[in-house]
């Protein structure tokens, strides 16, 4: 039998209030220790918010946070066992990358020669060795953004925090970066809580992702689950590339529900939430699993398919978005990969037939 | 802003314009300066240089108590006014009603200061009262001098005086600070006051020594404030503006005008020095090693 991890991050009925502003409202969640988490959501969802409460850089209006089991919700940074990476600008730009990672070991008040060989080992890990005398503003932005994180990390605290770290850095940069941050989370092994509000950022480095927006934790999952079965209508619209249709639910079985959208009945496997007959509800099914092929073709034994008329296509590099409207005027998109032989097959104002498995649209109620 | 199209004329008329309004300026302190060292002194045909009328201030028993109270006067003054403007600094960044705050703060301005002086001589003498009735009223005698005209009075009306511009000199630096720096200490470990110290401070400290340097000048040129309030002693400038209402202009006034004047320059003259220097060697070291940065 194993045992149930530790948890090292627990948050209950957490709220922060400005004034009449609410930005975090009643949030409960926790994380087990060693995770790589992240916090995903749009811009002024409450996210940066809600780490800056675990890093005690805010106060809560409501609610307690746990780290390890302890409640740390009154004590300030410097006493929880945290640390933080910031956006940008938070290096000190009066000392030396070496003086930097060393700050807060100095502050330990731990032996100069091991703070000497802590530091270079930390400098070594982040890719930086050689760089100890360089001023902050002699390093690019991927650089400053390595000696935070070596800042922190030498600490050996349990609980990084990351604060959109690579908002600021170039695609490239930031695609490089998340593998990196993925590869030194798993070396040090300790809890990595990263905000975001990139997808594809929080899809690379998090094994657990949750949603937050309007100061709500909207959902929480596995990268996996979030991006393929995602639960609520908000979820689906943001993450990945979703098509969501609206209709009523007017048949409910053991196994799934019946949506009308008006021009087709749609069979949707059955939510979690229960449902009954007449609701207004919604399901999002996603545009690399929708197939368009002739009035006539046969996509597949249990596809749900519905008649639509071919818009255009749209060429994304990797992939190709095909443009169709529904009889209802609806546009849906269906993503297929650059180098595959369904694009070119039609032209705009043909007579398709546009298909999905029936067992991979997700029913959304609320 | 320059571009490569702009007539390079017009940028040097722009600077001789600056620096003929700076000479204008300057012009009337230079002038009192070089009669300071006229041996013939003011409206003489013959200019003889001598450092005599500087003997005669500084071999003036009066004169040099009165520059001791003054420099007092500004040691007190800093020590309290720096602390509180640099407090004050602080909470403006933090506090959101930022209009409203800075017109607190400079609200000392608005007040001419003959008034500002002759209200707190008025508050201090109801406030001397009102702590002699206290002491009375509670049969000891240890509150009886609080607040009668003196150095503390005086300072009091001194830290009116300076706390706005040192409030603005300190703002100015603190400005280009980023309070993430402050927060990136704290996660390292920091309390309150080491990521102040170890963090912020290097990177204000500019702001800070300036601050100082400008409230030792006020507290040297100021008169009419300290004249109310000052009670039983006399600062420099008390000497010059009393000397100059009682005898008129003499040798010995030039000098002691001189000598403001001078070390007013070179306190502002050293803060601009050290400050351009220091930027300089940063640039210089920054240039020094910045050999081809690895991107990424």
């Amino acid at each position: 039998m194993t045992e149930p991890a530790a948890k090292a991050v627990e948050v209950v009925e957490l709220g922060k209030n400005y004034g009449p502003v609410t930005a975090l409202k009643s949030v409960s969640f926790s994380i087990e220790s060693g995770r790589y988490y992240a916090l995903l959501g749009p811009s002024g969802g409450g996210k940066t918010t809600l780490l800056r409460l675990i890093g005690g850089f805010l106060r809560p209006s409501a609610g307690r946070i746990f780290l390890h089991g302890h409640d740390v919700s009154h004590l300030p940074p410097n006493r929880r066992p945290t640390s933080m990476v910031f956006q940008n600008y938070a290096l000190f730009p009066h000392m030396t990358v070496e003086r930097n990672v060393a700050y807060g070991l100095k502050l330990l008040r731990v032996p100069a020669s091991d703070i000497r060989d802590r530091v270079d080992r930390m400098l070594a890990m982040v890719g930086l060795v050689g760089y100890n005398r360089r001023m902050p503003h002699e390093l690019s932005g991927g650089q400053q953004q390595r000696v935070q994180l070596a800042r922190s990390l030498v600490l050996e605290r349990d609980i990084l925090l990351l604060d959109e770290p690579l908002a600021s850095l170039d695609a490239k940069l930031r695609k490089d970066m998340c593998l990196e941050l993925k590869r030194i989370q798993e070396k040090v092994g300790i809890t990595f809580i990263h905000v975001t509000h990139n997808q594809e950022e929080a899809l690379t480095v998090a094994d657990r992702i949750a949603i937050i927006a309007d100061g709500e934790l909207v959902e929480e999952g596995s990268a996996r689950d979030v991006y393929e079965t995602p639960n609520k209508r908000f979820t689906a619209e943001f993450i990945g590339d979703n098509n969501v249709l609206e209709g009523t639910v007017s048949d409910v079985s053991a196994t799934g529900a019946t949506l009308d959208i008006g021009f087709a009945k749609i069979e949707v496997p059955a939510p979690a939430a229960s449902i009954s007959t007449g609701e207004r509800a919604a399901f999002s099914i996603r545009s690399e699993l929708l197939r368009i092929a002739g009035r006539d073709e046969d996509i597949g034994a249990s596809w749900q398919v519905v008649p639509a008329r071919y818009v255009e296509d749209v060429y994304l590099g990797l992939t190709v978005s095909h443009l169709v409207q529904l009889p209802d005027g609806t546009e849906v998109v269906a993503r297929v990969m650059s180098d595959s032989g369904d694009n070119g097959r039609f032209e705009p104002g043909d007579d398709v037939a546009v298909g999905w498995p029936a067992n991979r649209a997700r029913l959304h109620v609320a | 802003m320059y571009d490569d199209f702009a007539n390079p004329w017009t940028i040097r008329l722009k600077w001789a314009y600056l620096l003929a309004v700076v000479f204008a300026l300057l012009m009337p302190v230079f002038y009192t300066i070089g009669i300071s060292f006229n041996l013939h002194g003011f409206g003489a045909r013959i200019y003889e240089f001598t450092f005599d009328w500087y003997r005669v201030v500084l071999g003036d028993t009066l004169l040099v108590i009165s520059l001791k109270w003054t420099l007092y006067l500004a040691v007190a003054t800093i020590a309290a006014t720096i602390p509180m403007a640099l407090l004050s600094a602080k909470f403006y960044k933090r506090t959101r009603r930022k209009v409203a705050f800075v017109a607190l703060m400079l609200s000392p301005l608005f007040v001419p200061a003959d008034i500002m002086g002759s209200s707190l001589l008025v508050f201090f003498k109801n406030l001397a009262k009102g702590f002699a009735w206290l002491g009375q009223s509670l049969g000891v005698g240890w509150f009886d001098s609080w607040f009668d005209l003196g150095f503390l009075t005086a300072v009091i009306g001194q830290i009116i005086y300076t706390h706005p511009y040192a409030f603005i000199v300190i703002l100015i630096t603190m400005s280009r600070y980023r309070v993430q720096q402050t927060e990136a200490a704290r996660a390292c470990g920091a309390n309150a006051w080491q990521a102040f110290w170890h963090v912020e401070f290097p990177q204000i400290r500019v702001g800070v020594f300036s601050s100082c340097a400008f409230v030792t000048i006020l507290s040297f040129n100021e008169a009419v404030r300290t004249a109310l309030l000052k009670g039983g002693f006399d600062t420099f400038s008390n000497m010059l503006v009393a000397q100059m209402l009682n005898i008129g202009m003499s040798g010995e006034s030039y000098a002691m005008a001189g000598i403001m004047s001078i070390v007013s320059m070179i306190v502002i003259g050293t803060v601009i020095v050290y400050t351009l220097v220091r930027a300089e060697r940063l640039e210089r070291r920054a240039r020094a090693m910045a050999e081809p940065v690895m991107s990424g």
